[in-house]
């Protein structure tokens, strides 16, 4: 025992109650005392040593409280009065459940459970924890309740944060998030790529040298200083101007750049938003339609030409209007199979052999093909569709096609050498006998003309008793001219 | 309660000491089990305020004084002996 008075009448109401007093306190069923000071009474703590847990208690920035038997308050720090509103000396003996303003989350040995305290302003979503402990010789509990809202309204600040940087990462485009000077804040994953430095922390036009592509936009930009630029794109909307940024690997691509103001809660103007879109696929999907559009003209008026020049070579060869209907519209019939031909293989070419077979269809079983598979270059495809159409008119008016019995032979070889060519053998056979010709019909000038000029071969046709003979060799070179073009030269016979 | 039957108690302790902790249980219980509907403690702890230890001239803690029914009565410690409780507060245990 540390503490004796010295004088034991000096601060007891009687003798028989200051023996009763040094008795309790040699009984160990005291542990503070009250000493009369200069300043008023002070306690004492006979055993010293929770004062310091006692001082770290009352600072907590949880609240805490100990629980008799019957749950009822023993004790209340600092802490929980203020969550409460309500003194330590108007908690202690109340009722823990009494606490809460619903059910109460009531006590578990150490685990956490949640509820919802009567606060001074409404209820607190709270965290209690508490455990049993012995104390002199009974049962107690510690709890502590700690306020969820702070922690609740910080969850939610970091999930909406993480949110919207999980939307700048993920964004296809560069956006950048501008403070009212001008500088950026946010960068996107893209932004980051594109400029030509970290740009978080930096000036707009530091990271993003532009330079305007249209005269309509030129204005709008080079109006602003580099400085003002960015004092512009963070406080006043741009829509829509197109640029292209000067450093390499992006000096080739074209952005569309917009601003557009960033509101607070207050909707007060703290920034901006800008983006950078890269239309550099857009712009050349433009381009590319332009181009589209002048080779379709261009064609169709080709294709027109090649239609006068037929129709009028089609006239002068015709006796009868009859006649020249069947033959113009044969051939007109032969062009619009080439040409769906060269749609379908999107200009680029076609197996002879599948070209035949297209174009020979009428006379299936018929006619015979055979040859090494060889392309066709695109522009071959229509002059080689008019020379077969010829033909096999001829062949179905007066040759092998025009009775039952008659059958055509096609194969082809390829020649290797200076120049790729091929040979293209048309054979009849079992036909009407074949007389001699003293002059050649329309038809036969057109095999001419076409092999000659428009495939820069030749043609030879020999007028044999046993059926018509003709070999076609031209080379096979893939130009770049549309073959329309050449189809032009032909001109009337 | 009447003034004549009512006890009135007042408990002084120093925070919440194991014996402080133990006294204010200890009286609880035993209230609730022999003077139910009969009393009030009031439960002043002295760490807080120890100005308010003149008033009943406490010098050891845990004490606790009978205010009323008179005389006043004054019992130092735990509260731990209920039957020494009993006595020093003249109640008849029921």
């Amino acid at each position: 025992m540390r503490i004796v008075p010295a004088d034991r009448k000096a601060n007891t109401a009687s003798p028989s109650e200051a023996e009763e007093t040094i008795e309790a306190i040699h009984g160990g069923n005291v542990d503070a005392v009250v000493v009369q000071g200069p300043d008023g009474p002070r306690v004492f703590m006979l055993e010293g040593a929770d004062q310091p847990y006692r001082m770290l208690v009352e600072r907590m920035s949880d609240g805490a409280l100990t629980l008799g038997p019957d749950n009822a308050i023993l004790y209340a720090n600092r802490r929980l009065s203020e969550l409460t509103g309500r003194s330590p000396a108007d908690l202690v003996g109340k009722r823990f459940d009494s606490l809460f303003a619903e059910a109460s989350p009531g006590v578990a040995d150490g685990s956490t459970r949640e509820g919802k305290l009567l606060g001074a302003t409404g209820a607190i979503p709270v965290a209690v924890w508490s455990s049993s402990i012995a104390m002199g010789g009974f049962s107690a509990r510690l709890v502590t309740i700690t306020d969820l809202s702070v922690l609740r309204r910080a969850e939610e600040i970091a999930i909406a944060e993480r949110f919207a940087r999980s939307i700048l990462e993920q964004a296809t485009e560069a956006i950048l998030v501008l403070s009212s000077d001008g500088r950026i804040t946010h960068a996107s994953g893209m932004a980051e790529q594109i400029a030509i430095a970290p740009p978080v922390g930096r000036m707009f036009s530091d990271v993003f040298p532009l330079d305007v592509q249209t005269t309509a936009h030129a204005g709008i930009v080079s109006r602003f200083a580099r400085e003002s630029l960015d004092t512009a794109l963070a406080t006043k909307p741009f829509h829509g101007v197109e640029v292209k940024l000067r450093n390499q690997p992006v000096n080739k691509r074209f952005f569309l750049l917009s601003a557009g103001p960033l509101l607070n809660d207050a909707k007060e103007s703290v920034g901006s938003v800008v983006t950078l879109t890269d239309i550099t696929a857009r712009k050349r999907a433009e381009d590319q339609q332009t181009m589209l559009v002048a080779e379709l003209n261009h064609r169709v008026k080709n294709i027109l030409a090649i239609v006068q020049s037929v129709a009028g070579q089609t006239v002068r060869a015709s006796s009868s209007l009859t006649s020249f209907s069947t033959a113009f519209s044969g051939r007109i019939k032969a062009l619009a199979l080439a040409h769906d031909v060269l749609t379908r293989t999107r200009w680029i070419g076609i197996g002879l052999s599948e070209l035949l077979t297209a174009l020979l269809e009428p006379h299936r079983g018929r006619v015979t093909l055979q040859g090494p598979p060889v392309l066709l270059p695109a522009q071959a495809v229509m002059p080689l569709s008019m020379a077969m159409h010829e033909l096999a008119t001829n062949a179905s008016k007066y040759g092998a096609l025009s009775i039952p019995q008659g059958t055509v032979t096609i194969d082809w070889t390829l020649r290797n050498g200076d120049e790729t060519g091929v040979d293209i053998s048309w054979a009849e056979r079992g036909g009407p006998r074949v007389e001699p010709r003293a002059t050649s019909g329309f038809g036969t000038k057109l095999i001419d003309r076409v092999v000659g000029y428009d495939l820069d071969g030749k043609a030879a046709l020999s007028f044999e008793p046993g059926g018509l003979r003709a070999v076609l060799s031209f080379p096979l070179k893939a130009d770049a001219a549309s073959p329309e073009s050449s189809w032009s030269n032909l001109r009337p016979m | 309660m009447t003034e004549q039957d009512g006890y009135n108690l007042r408990l002084y302790v120093a925070g919440q000491t194991p014996k402080s902790m133990a006294a204010i249980a200890n009286l609880t219980k035993l209230c609730e089990k022999h003077l139910a509907g009969r009393y009030t403690i009031e439960v002043i702890d002295l760490m807080k305020d120890p100005a308010l230890a003149q008033r009943d001239q406490i010098i050891a803690i845990p004490t606790l004084i009978r205010q009323l029914p008179e005389p006043l009565k004054r019992i130092i410690g735990d509260l731990s002996n209920a039957e020494k409780v009993l006595v020093g507060l003249d109640i008849q245990p029921t």
